[in-house]
């Protein structure tokens, strides 16, 4: 990253640094919001929330769970995962953090319908994680569309 | 001369742009089929994802019947064995603890916690020695429709009036469906009560439009709304050195429970 120079494609480097620190920010606060829920879920703790008991409704509805994992341990592993494509600076790297945002972003779309038609009650933590995973689907299909940067 | 070379770079320099785009037509397309690849994996994935949440949930069972039934009631009955039941109270009405349960059938963590959290060995310890006992008060979360929750609150009320509240309560939550799939219905509530040990059935049918059973649904949901209840299950200890709610954990442990009613009795 820091030996960006100023010759090649200085507008795709520049734009993808951006993207990535974008990618970063969103995948660390997405760290933060499935960690707390994943850490709640097995402490056994209620869930803190603005709405009267939106949270908790959610939370101990049977849809918090896939196949008896919670699914914000699911969202964890997800928002890690993204994380760590960042890491891999090769084509495959910006495939995968694509590929797993999609997958998060696909799932975040069936919980939201299942909390508004199912449940009938509705979770700031996991509308908040939705968004960032709406975001992080139209960063990394960026990234994966554009031409590399900087290729050799 | 000099035109042959200048057009031989020509004819080179045509040559590598053509190579160039080549390799640029093949990189792009060859970045394309790794999205589409991903695009479909992702897909597949979040399919399965859905098919698996959306069937079978996990300890969701629905109305068993034959042995499976019939092993149910036996659980039940041993657990509830020898324990006083006046309507909606488990246990000795003198106990000189009370804990006030508010919940919902339909909820699967007021099942988790009857079921599997402390409350089981509650039943057979303290509430059995005549230390605690129990009162059950409707609060509605997870059932959707406020009428179909007042008619399967009602029908446990119902088998309460013939000391089986916690029978048909504890059968409710043993087979108890997935949310949000409108399996309470009539037929299923007459099998439970069908399992439920010794519970006169026409007696039992009659009793289900007994408008005051329907009243006190509405007023413990009341009672409820009006001491903070926002959650299911919410349980409150009451004894002789006042109330404590156990902890902050959605489905507390024996321990737990322990340590609340130590703090109140």
């Amino acid at each position: 990253m820091t030996a960006i120079s100023g010759t090649t494609a200085p507008s795709v480097t520049s734009g993808d640094r951006r993207l990535r620190i974008a990618i970063l920010v969103l995948a660390l606060i997405g760290i933060g919001i499935a960690g707390y829920l994943t850490y709640v879920h097995y402490a056994g703790l209620k869930v803190l929330c603005l709405s009267s008991g939106g949270c908790e409704t959610v939370q101990s509805s049977r849809f918090a769970k896939l196949g008896g994992v919670p699914v914000a341990l699911l969202g964890l592993i997800g928002y890690i995962g993204i994380l760590a494509s960042l890491a891999i600076k090769t084509e495959l790297g910006r495939v995968a953090g694509f590929g797993i945002a999609l997958i998060g972003f696909g799932f975040s779309m069936y919980l939201t319908y299942r909390e508004l038609f199912t449940i009938k009650a509705i979770c700031q933590w996991c509308v908040s994680s939705a968004m960032l995973m709406t975001v992080l689907v139209i960063l990394t299909a960026i990234r994966a569309l554009r031409e590399a940067p900087a290729a050799t | 001369m000099a035109s042959r070379t200048k057009q031989k770079e020509e004819a080179r320099a045509r040559r590598l742009a053509e190579e160039r785009a080549r390799a640029e037509r093949a990189t792009r397309e060859r970045r394309l089929r790794m999205i589409g690849g991903v695009v479909v994996s992702a897909l597949v994935v979040v399919a399965v994802f859905i098919a698996i949440s959306s069937g079978g949930g996990s300890g969701t069972t629905g109305l068993q019947t034959g042995n499976k039934a019939s092993q149910l009631t036996t659980q039940v009955d041993h657990l509830l064995k020898g324990i006083p039941q006046t309507g909606a109270r488990l246990g000795d009405p003198s106990a000189p603890v009370t804990l006030t349960y508010y919940g919902d059938l339909e909820c699967p963590v007021c099942q988790t916690f009857t079921l599997q959290g402390g409350f089981p060995q509650l039943v057979s310890n303290d509430v059995k020695a005549g230390k605690v006992q129990v009162v059950y008060k409707a609060f509605q979360t997870a059932t959707q429709d406020p009428n179909v929750f007042k008619t399967q609150q009602v029908a446990a009320l119902a088998a309460g009036q013939q000391q089986r509240f916690w029978n048909f309560t504890e059968l409710f939550y043993r087979q108890q469906g997935q949310e949000g799939t409108g399996y309470v219905t009539d037929s299923y509530l007459n099998g439970l009560a069908r399992q439920t040990t010794g519970l006169n059935l026409s007696k039992w049918q009659s009793s289900l439009g007994d408008a005051a059973l329907g009243n006190q649904v509405q007023s413990e949901e009341q009672t409820g709304a009006s001491v903070g209840v926002n959650a299911t299950p919410t349980l409150v200890f009451k004894g002789p050195k006042g109330t404590a709610q156990p902890s902050s954990s959605a489905v507390p442990n024996y321990q737990q429970l322990e340590a609340a009613i130590k703090k109140v009795a």
